[in-house]
């Protein structure tokens, strides 16, 4: 048998694990051979942990030797946005100013995931402290989108995405605050999930903006993407997060439920919001033609505020990333300027060598918005503008079970396309609302567009901690759009499909 | 510079307290499991979270809000129902995240009030023309000019702005978690919905101070707040001026301290003079203890105070600079050090300077204040609220169960004190302040009154506080208990020992923790107080002492104590020197 290993889900490949088709360590190597095979040219990674992954994969065959019940997901292979602690690697969120610094703990998420038996292939590449839409931020170097390398993946959680997208990792993990796990799940074709806040525990992860940040799931499947955040779940609230939620493990086992009489909701308006590439609102389109045709019924609802959920957003995340990135001063960890005569200029000096121009440009704003008599005009306002918004999604909920909606008002743009950041900060319109409000969103790959031949993708926005429902729907979509011979499920970009990683 | 009483006849100082309390008694930090620790090796109770590493989250201490929650229902405050913590931004490494999480406008404890009697020497600080109608203009003008960062805070900050997106709004972390109810979320700028506490407030409630004749008075010193944050971590420069950063050649940081819990109470500038300062210290301090949030150890800086004072002429109602005075670690030093600010800013102003607004340095073994750093603009905290941190809604039962754990406050046992013992009031005021000699005190005059309590009262204030002293002992550590303090009072009672013959036996149930009873037979100390024992010692020295026993005849009559120390030595101390004294005035009146 020469199996390879994208060709597998990581639903496969655990019952593959568990039922003996192949051992952890075979899964691991074939892994491992596909990153060296294909990120050369991806570039998806920033650190490639073959100890960790085959330790692990040792660990999970010597339990079935053993018989012991395999985890749920003994022997997947999964990525790890570098903005996550794991002990044994470096932690950089692709930053100068952490370029060195290994982690001392592991995140409560990665803990969580390598309890079902998933195994640590690498951490991913992101935008600088995930500040930005295209992972251009990174001060290391860029990621290629695995469907036109020229192009960029999205961000920040690019390298998260493009690694699934390239077959390198069935499943990966990156964080959420403004759109940065759904927008490049839509540009690379995967399967993207922000949960709603509170349902994954953000401790151990690099915070950028504390109110906003969530951490959740990439895979090639929906399916992939449930069994993901049932082991992300697993075991309760995180008493090392105060803002964590307990949540039901039940994401795989309601992934398949019936959505016949469930109601979704459409934002006719926002379908014809300006910038909005024809190609995805068609793809949009075709979501909700597959959703009717499995029975469910399409609601017009509108979200008035919508329009001031960019600028809350850009205001509420720069004074909280601001605020968490006051530590990084190089006094115990991270970049130190050398030779400063005293500390305010090692500090300053430090700081100015050590982020990049996207980092300093938020915290910079954030320093801004938050200073004595300008708070009251900006971030109290914008903590207002979240009420408003709150309420109009609570209210469209009155009406319907999900909303679907755009993810990226384009398909995957080249690199340094988008140059202006209020520009780029624009793109995340369609993604930011729910960071303000705090409920749950899933990207689902559409297709190509007919226009670019890139992948283009539907949102499903669901009610706050009802993510296992709005998995539901997203695999109607999935389950809709397949049976019409569209969509991408499972499917790795075919510039690298195959491209080493059999399966010994 | 002139005197202190002098200048307060002139110049009113306007006072307010800054009082930092650690809650030492606690076992963990204010946001994570790390144990409570003074004097341990540098950096060995750190995690992630109080080293503020990235990625890391603080989860609140339960037992800390309890603690706050007692301290302000002691204090007479309003327990604010909704409060939330803050970030304040400063870019130091004694703080590990570069912010320190502490309260907004809105504490956890407002608007509350202590008593206080200020009596003997120190109430003279206060000038006659200090109290009637003029005093109350005094007190209103001063709150409403005084200014600093709370009231700024609440000034400038609409409080409720609810970082916490309304989703994930309910959640409580498992440490904080019964401390919440539900979580609105709303980000609605509301005012504090509710809060319990305290009645009346503001100036116009607050009772103008009246002299007694014996010059004592008492005055109400309200409490602006009490907020709850952590503390920093300590740091040492090495090399450095006097241990200032300035000119060091290393700086060492021990996180340690970094986490612990902190609470904050800001008074209002009602205080008037330095006397009225160190009392309203010790009294706040007493119920510190008695509630048991902290050790209060002023000298190992669990508990420190800053002063804030100005002064303005008498009659105006404005507000002169202010100066910040620190290092006040003893209420000696908070009383000297307000005491030598206050007639340096005369000085100052009389001569025609002015008053530069800065925070001073009190260095007590110069008797001085200097200057330790201009504060010509304010600083900009950036203050905004945790995004990490639910907001409380404390509930009805969490209030109360804090309530219900308040033991009998120092004020009140002092009345009690009096009323069912019929000790004297000051010894009872000192007994009640510190919850150990207190309970120690009435289990040893458990079921006494009157002179027998007293007697009691008399031993533990005086030979039993001498004796800890002495010993640099606490109660506890000295091994004597309740039981041999009452059979040592008994022996008192009967005239069977003296109050001398009394620090020796309390001397030795310190050393054996034998009964005083046995100790008194085994010494043969016990006194003679059987007139037919004593009367020949008497007629003895009388005829050796004639020359003395002429001079008592002929009016001189303290020569008696000379006589009955002779007595007493005649019968080696075991003479009752009471009945000594009487026999002798029998024998030469008679």
């Amino acid at each position: 048998m020469s199996e390879n290993l994208d060709s597998l889900t990581a639903a496969q490949i655990a019952s593959g694990v568990a039922s003996g088709d192949f051992s952890a360590v075979e899964v691991a190597r074939a892994a491992l051979d596909a990153i060296d095979s294909r990120d050369a040219q991806v570039r998806a990674f920033l650190q490639v942990t073959p100890e960790l992954a085959l330790a692990a994969a040792e660990e999970v065959d010597a339990r079935r030797a053993a018989g012991e019940e395999l985890p749920p997901l003994a022997g997947v292979p999964f990525a790890i946005k570098d903005n996550m602690n794991l002990v044994g690697t470096r932690t950089t969120c692709a930053s100068r100013m952490l370029e060195t610094y290994e982690s001392p703990y592991t995140a409560t998420c990665v803990r969580r995931m390598l309890d079902a038996g998933c195994v640590p292939v690498g951490k991913a590449n992101m935008d600088e402290f995930a500040f930005g839409s295209s992972t251009e931020s990174s001060a290391f170097h860029p990621t290629g989108n695995p469907w036109d390398p020229d192009r960029v993946p999205g961000g920040s959680s690019g390298g998260s995405a493009a690694a699934v997208a390239a077959g390198m990792a069935a499943l990966s993990l990156g964080s959420d605050t403004g759109g940065s796990i759904r927008q490049p799940a839509a540009l690379c074709g995967v399967v993207g999930m922000k949960p709603s806040y509170g349902a994954v525990s953000r401790y151990g992860v690099v915070a950028f903006g504390s109110s906003l940040d969530q951490v959740g799931p990439f895979g090639r499947t929906v399916e992939d993407v449930a069994l993901a955040m049932d082991a992300l779940v697993a075991g309760g609230s995180d008493a090392f997060d105060g803002t964590s939620r307990a949540v039901e493990a039940s994401f795989r086992a309601h992934v398949n439920d019936d959505v016949a009489g469930g109601r979704v909701g459409v934002i006719p308006e926002l379908m014809r919001a300006p910038g909005l590439a024809p190609e995805v609102a068609r793809a949009v389109e075709e979501a909700a033609d597959a959703l009717a045709a499995q029975g469910v019924e399409l609601i017009e609802v509108d979200l008035p505020h919508l329009d001031a959920a960019i600028a809350a957003y850009y205001a509420i995340g720069p004074a909280e990333a601001f605020s968490n990135l006051a530590r990084f001063d190089g006094v115990r960890y991270g970049y130190r300027e050398p030779g400063c005569p005293n500390l305010a200029e090692q500090s300053a000096k430090s700081r100015a060598r050590g982020f990049g121009a996207e980092a300093k440009r938020r915290q910079m704003l954030g320093a801004y918005l938050l200073s004595s008599g300008v708070y009251d005009k900006y971030y109290y306002a914008a903590q207002k503008a979240r009420t408003l918004i709150a309420r109009d999604y609570e209210s469209a909920f009155g009406r319907v079970d999900a909303i679907l909606m755009p993810v990226s008002p384009t398909a995957a743009f080249k690199f340094g396309e988008l140059s202006d950041p209020t520009q780029m900060y624009l793109s995340d319109l369609f993604t930011i609302s729910i960071n303000i409000v705090g409920n749950g969103g899933v990207s689902v790959p559409v297709g190509l567009g007919a226009d670019s031949g890139l992948p283009v993708a539907a949102q499903l926005v669901g009610r706050p901690f009802d993510d296992a429902r709005l998995l539901s729907f997203a695999r109607a979509v999935e389950r809709g759009l397949a049976s019409a011979g569209r969509g991408l499920a499972g499917a790795v970009a075919p510039l690298f499909a195959g491209k080493g990683g059999d399966l010994a | 510079m002139r005197e202190l009483n002098d200048v307060l006849r002139d110049w009113e100082a306007v006072i307010g307290l800054e009082i930092h309390t650690e809650l030492t008694t606690l076992k963990t930090k204010m946001f994570c499991g790390c144990r409570l620790s003074h004097d341990d090796e540098p950096n060995t109770h750190v995690c992630p979270v109080c080293l503020g590493l990235p990625g890391a989250l603080p989860v609140p201490n339960r037992g800390a809000i309890e603690s706050i929650v007692k301290a302000g229902l002691a204090t007479n405050c309003e327990i604010q129902r909704r409060s939330m913590f803050y970030r304040k931004h400063y870019f130091y490494p004694d703080m590990a995240k570069n912010f320190q999480t502490t309260q907004g406008p809105v504490a956890f404890c407002m608007h509350g009030r202590l008593g206080i009697e200020v009596a003997g020497r120190g109430a003279a600080e206060r000038p006659e023309c200090a109290f009637g109608a003029s005093e109350a203009e005094s007190l209103a003008s001063a709150s409403a000019n005084a200014a600093g960062l709370s009231r700024a805070m609440a000034e400038q900050l609409p409080e409720g702005a609810d970082a916490r997106p309304s989703a994930g709004g309910a959640a409580c972390g498992s440490a904080g978690g019964a401390v919440c109810g539900s979580v609105g979320g709303s980000a609605d700028a509301t005012a504090p919905r509710g809060s319990v506490g305290a009645e009346g407030r503001g100036s116009g409630a607050l009772a103008v101070p009246v002299r007694h004749d014996d010059g004592s008075y008492e005055a109400t010193i309200r409490i602006l707040r009490i907020h709850m944050e952590e503390d920093a971590a300590k740091m040492v420069h090495v090399g450095g001026e006097e241990g200032r950063i300035g000119g060091a050649s290393e700086s060492l940081v021990d996180y340690n301290r970094c986490g612990t819990p902190l609470i904050e109470l800001v008074t209002e500038p009602d205080l008037r003079t330095p006397e009225e300062a160190r009392l309203f210290m010790e009294k706040l301090r007493r119920i510190f203890l008695t509630i048991g949030i902290s050790d209060c150890s002023m000298e190992k800086g669990s508990m420190r105070c800053d002063g804030n004072v100005s002064l303005r002429r008498r009659g105006e109602t404005g507000l002169g600079a202010k100066t910040e005075l620190k290092n006040l670690n003893s209420f000696k030093a908070l009383h000297d050090g307000l005491a030598y600010e206050i007639c340096r800013q005369a000085d100052v102003l009389e001569s025609g300077g002015v008053v530069r607004q800065e925070t001073r340095h009190w260095e007590p073994s110069r008797k001085r204040t200097v200057a330790m750093r201009a504060k010509e603009t304010a600083d900009d905290y950036r203050l905004f609220p945790d995004p990490d941190l639910e907001p409380f809604d404390l509930s009805d039962e969490f209030v109360e169960h804090c309530r219900a754990e308040i033991p009998e406050l120092p004020d009140a046992k002092r009345d009690r004190f009096v009323r069912d013992y019929g000790i004297k009031r000051p010894d009872a005021e000192q007994l009640a302040g510190d919850p150990a000699t207190a309970a120690f005190f009435e289990e040893s005059a458990a079921g006494l009154v009157g002179d027998a309590a007293q007697t009691v009262a008399n031993l533990v204030v005086n030979d039993l506080a001498a004796h800890l002293k002495a010993s640099g002992s606490t109660l506890g550590e000295s091994g004597i208990s309740p039981t041999q303090v009452a059979s040592l009072a008994r022996l008192l009672a009967a005239d069977a020992i003296s109050s001398n013959q009394a620090r020796e036996v309390l001397e030795a149930m310190a050393g054996s923790g034998e009964d005083p009873e046995k100790i008194v037979d085994e010494r043969g100390m016990r006194q003679v107080s059987d007139a037919g024992a004593l009367q020949p010692i008497v007629d003895q020295v009388l005829e050796a002492c004639a020359d003395q026993a002429r001079q008592y005849r002929d009016g001189n009559q303290k020569v008696i104590g000379f006589l009955v120390g002779q007595c007493m030595k005649a019968s080696h101390g075991k003479g009752n020197p009471k009945l000594f004294n009487e026999l002798l005035r029998a024998t030469l009146e008679g």
